[in-house]
């Protein structure tokens, strides 16, 4: 399994932004959820592509969606890409994986792309960084 | 209702079980906002990895009957009483999955309805807490 390592960071403020967070690695997601939760994001979360598609199909507005590439279904993390990008242009999404090469999921149209393991506080600046603009 | 544990400013830890991710989502967003700490899985495997391999000391599972995973619903609430007698375990069904539900009923006891009636999840928690507080 891969691992997100934890370290600490100054928080920032709360209402930080809406985040759907798509991993099937059970653990993983929650760890990245929860901290995202304790430094202010809201987060959504769902286990596979297809559960982030279902998600976004039913309205939801988010600031940034952060997903893996590798996941069990139908959609894995770069076809939800490419629906992301063909359905709401203006949201980032930033992609992990501990396969992928950077180029293939910047190609793609992901605004970041973090290696797999990453810590914890790179997902966060790299949330951040994706949502700066919006 | 509200037991003494609850005044301190103690509240349970729950586990969510529910393969529906927004139906997961609105029940897990509506404890957090209620101050409780509450884990997402969205099946019976994620499930039993939350019990069996993390020291989160959940208090509550509330499990979705048609829940999928190795093990089903009723299997997951089976073992969970079968190994983990402290901790309180609440089927749920759908209005579709109730007939399945009542032919279990007599091993696995009452439920909640789906989807979740917030209000009558939080009186459901606080009244196991209650109970705790009084053994």
């Amino acid at each position: 399994m891969q691992t997100i390592s934890i370290r600490t960071r100054e928080l920032p403020p709360a209402n930080a932004g809406r985040v759907l967070v798509v991993e099937d690695e059970f653990l993983i997601r929650m760890i990245v959820s929860d901290y995202l939760r304790e430094i202010g994001y809201t987060v959504v979360e769902a286990c596979s592509g297809d559960e982030a598609v279902a998600v976004l199909r039913s309205g939801v507005l988010f600031d940034v969606v952060f997903t893996d590439v590798r996941m069990p279904g139908s959609t894995d993390g770069l076809a939800l890409l490419a629906y992301v990008r063909a359905t709401q242009p203006g949201l980032p999404v930033v992609v992990t994986s501990g396969h992928l090469l950077p180029a293939l999921a910047l190609a793609g149209g992901a605004v970041e792309f973090l290696a797999k393991p990453c810590g914890l506080e790179q997902v966060a600046e790299a949330l951040c960084a994706a949502t700066s603009g919006r | 209702m509200s037991s003494d544990a609850e005044a301190g400013g103690l509240k349970d830890a729950v586990l969510i079980v529910d393969g529906d991710v927004l139906s997961r989502h609105a029940i897990a967003d509506y404890l957090r906002h209620c101050g409780y700490s509450v884990v997402e899985a969205a099946s019976t495997d994620e499930a039993m990895t939350a019990i069996t391999e993390l020291s989160l000391g959940i208090d509550v599972i509330l499990c979705d009957v048609a829940a999928i995973g190795e093990r089903s619903g009723f299997e997951l609430a089976r073992w969970v009483r079968e190994n983990r007698p402290g901790l309180e375990v609440r089927l749920a069904a759908s209005a579709e999955g109730a007939a399945t539900f009542a032919a279990e009923l007599c091993q696995t006891g009452p439920h909640l309805d789906l989807p979740y009636e917030p209000g009558a999840v939080i009186d459901y928690i606080r009244q196991l807490r209650a109970a705790r507080d009084r053994v």
